[in-house]
């Protein structure tokens, strides 16, 4: 009797969660499409490229370098635009401040007399950029420039038949074409992924562990907080009712919830997006049900440790920047330090991402560990919650 | 309860209470809004543990209450606590659900206490584009639903009209026939009337508890009886006869006298009146309002605390009695 009266109130806690989102139809259908439109959106919006840096190259009148814009597009270094060549380092700077480029090279006064004393002849670039990515992509590009500009060093004394007693193996090699002396060996990029996604299809796994993460930890933490706020949970406490059904009855509800939506926007991304899914169903979905319990575990902990409705969103809504700094969703994980690491591997999504993008674009499990790991944190928040909960319930 | 005390955060909402509820009685816990009825009833329901003193409750201590225990007490709060998106009747039966009831059983509480509360054809409507009646009458279907023992109603009336609350009342009323022990507090002193027993409260004090007629009697000192003369008459001159408690002039030819029994002191105090010169037009017993019965008790609890308490002790002794 005692278990049929549990099924029955984890029961009714399950039908009451389901029927009251459902009431709402507005937020269903933005819990399903809002994922899906968003990558779409982002899939069809993002090239994929950065476009060329307008570049102003500095070639001083006293120099012997060319001072024609068409010799330097003509050696087509990968992301710049040569859009002039003038003499004045001053201007240029001038122009570059008032955005008329991105970026400016000042070339070296007599590049060859540095290299005959035994010193590297400096090319300087200039940006004017506060994003650290970009400063990043700008130093980037100086470091390839300079390769570009060594080569073409190696390439014009070659050309000229000036003595390099290039020799190997004792073979001639005079009659080799200059290029292939500058540059004697050429990259070959191979990738032993299975596939090699686009972007969305990169993204798609980790934007839909991502948004499961958020929504459980949404819903279910609103949905406590307004029950405390309403007055339900003094009715929970004067009733038979227990911390361990009502933790029961949400993580069902919102776990099968939480189930639904994330079927619809895989099979929306596979089908409309083109996102692989070259894994086990099975273990794919072994992996978004450990992801949303623990997920539902992380809302719940929010729920109990929330006074107010405005402070469980506040505290879902900074779990969701967390998520985005530390998962491995944009940067990667080994970039940050180990107790930074130790953090990110706290967040049950940054093991969503990792596992759903090994499942769904490798085709197996490379991080088993990562299972056992998104298992325990689910097992640790929702006894830590349930505890808490289980004392809330008691009198005050 | 006894000796209970509760305070929060070091102010005191309800102090040195003594209470014992008969079975099969209607409380009424009667008060002005913040003088401590809730925190009373979260300690009954368990809510709330005391701070100094012993609550006990069918038997057992609220904060240690078995579930079948709990079972047995269906407990309204002040505020509305169901769910606005579910419909009247999903609550009804989550309500029900929350104490176990199984599907058929559910459903016919479900149906019963809904048109108990005039909301079955309603049932599909959700709660939340409910009138405040309606809100309260769901609320009152929510905690009958499991058929409770111990019933607590915290302001059950607030915000209803005169006729609902009557069937309200009605209902606690024939609850108490089938052996419920109804709690309940209400801000309107006047259905005190409604209950066997009142408690009234002040400033987290209890300032009187009894039968409504022990509480009137209580406030006034005794029973009431109004004399109306045909010629002018000083009733000063009764003060020291037989039977009479108190005189209070309320004109010139009319007067109220304060006795212990309005039945036998009358005929002797109108014999008192006619030898001292007055010829009586009429006398008979008046029952002070609760309105009144209330604010005298506030009045003399705030500007004689010590006869407040010997007469709160009296009321309370005669109680115990008849418990």
């Amino acid at each position: 009797m005692g278990l049929a009266k549990l099924v029955v109130r984890v029961l009714a806690v399950v039908g009451k969660e389901i029927v009251e989102v459902f009431r709402r139809p507005g937020a269903v259908l933005s819990l399903i499409l809002g994922p899906f439109l968003i990558l779409a959106a982002f899939g069809f919006g993002y090239q994929g490229i950065k476009k060329d840096l307008a570049t102003i190259v500095v070639i001083q009148p006293s120099s012997e370098l060319p001072q024609e814009a068409q010799t330097y597009r003509d050696m087509a270094v990968r992301g710049l635009q040569i859009i002039d060549v003038v003499p004045d380092r001053a201007q240029a700077e001038a122009r570059l401040r008032a955005g008329e480029a991105d970026i400016v090279i000042v070339a070296p006064v007599d590049p060859l007399a540095s290299i005959e004393v035994g010193e590297q002849a400096e090319v300087t670039v200039i940006t004017n950029v506060t994003d650290p990515v970009e400063a990043n992509y700008a130093g980037f590009l100086a470091e390839t420039l300079a390769s570009v500009v060594n080569r073409e060093i190696y390439r014009a004394g070659a050309e000229e038949g000036q003595a390099y007693a290039i020799t190997i193996g004792g073979r001639d090699l005079s009659d080799v074409p200059p290029d292939v002396i500058a540059s004697p060996t050429k990259p070959v990029l191979l990738n032993l992924a299975p596939v090699q996604p686009t972007i969305v299809g990169f993204y798609g796994p980790a934007a839909l562990a991502l948004v499961l993460q958020h929504m459980a930890v949404t819903l279910i933490a609103l949905s406590i907080v307004r029950e405390r706020s309403s007055g339900a949970l003094d009715r929970f406490r004067s009733s038979p009712m227990r911390a361990t059904e009502v933790v029961m009855g949400k993580v069902i509800a919102f776990g099968l919830l939480g189930g639904a939506i994330a079927a619809i926007s895989l099979w929306l991304l596979v089908a409309l997006l083109g996102v692989p899914m070259l894994g086990a169903v099975a273990l794919i979905a072994l992996v978004v049900g450990l992801l949303l319990v623990a997920s539902l575990g992380l809302g719940l902990l929010i729920s109990v440790v929330s006074d107010s409705e405005r402070q469980a969103v506040q505290l879902s809504l900074l779990t969701l920047l967390a998520s985005m700094f530390f998962s491995g969703f944009v940067l990667r994980i080994s970039e940050f330090q180990p107790a930074v690491q130790v953090a990110a591997y706290a967040l049950p999504v940054t093991h969503g991402i990792s596992l759903l993008q090994d499942l769904m674009l490798g085709g197996s499990l490379t991080q088993t560990w990562q299972l056992l790991a998104l298992a325990g944190i689910a097992g640790f928040l929702l006894l830590v919650s349930w505890f808490l909960l289980r004392r809330e319930l008691r009198p005050e | 309860m006894a000796g209970v005390t509760r305070r929060f955060n070091g102010n005191v909402a309800v102090k040195d209470m003594d209470l014992e509820i008969p079975t099969g009685s209607v409380v009424g816990v009667i008060g002005p809004s913040g003088s401590g009825k809730t925190t009373t009833i979260r300690m009954i329901t368990g809510s709330l543990a005391p701070t100094e003193g012993q609550v006990e409750v069918l038997g057992e201590k609220p904060s240690a209450f078995h579930r079948r225990t709990r079972e047995r007490i269906g407990y309204m709060p002040q505020l509305f606590s169901l769910y606005p998106d579910l419909t009247v009747g999903e609550n009804v039966d989550f309500a029900a659900s929350l104490f176990g009831l199984i599907l058929f059983r559910r459903w016919r509480r479900k149906r019963a206490v809904l048109e108990l509360v005039d909301l079955w054809s309603v049932r599909k409507r959700r709660a939340g584009q409910l009138s405040g009646g309606m809100k309260r009458r769901l609320e009152l279907a929510a905690t009958l639903v499991h058929q409770p023992d111990l019933l607590i109603l915290d302001e059950p009336t607030a915000g209803i009209d005169p006729l609902l609350r009557r069937t309200v009342w009605d209902e606690i009323h024939r609850l108490r026939e089938s052996g419920v022990t109804s709690i309940v507090t209400t801000q309107y002193v006047t259905e005190a009337e409604e209950c066997n027993l009142v408690a009234l409260i002040s400033g987290g004090r209890l300032i009187a508890w009894g039968t409504p007629d022990e509480v009137r009697r209580s406030a006034v000192g005794g029973e009431v009886v109004e004399v109306t003369m045909e010629n002018m008459f000083d009733a000063a001159v009764l003060t020291d006869s037989a039977g009479v408690l108190g005189v209070r002039q309320t004109g010139p030819r009319a007067f109220h006298l304060v006795v212990d029994n309005a039945g036998t002191a009358t005929p002797d105090a109108i014999a008192a009146i006619e030898a001292a010169g007055g010829k009586v037009a009429s006398a008979r017993e008046i029952r002070p309002t609760f309105e009144e019965v209330f604010t005298a008790l506030v009045e003399r609890d705030r500007t004689q605390p010590e006869a407040a308490q010997a007469a709160q002790a009296e009321a309370g002794g005669e109680k115990t009695e008849a418990a």
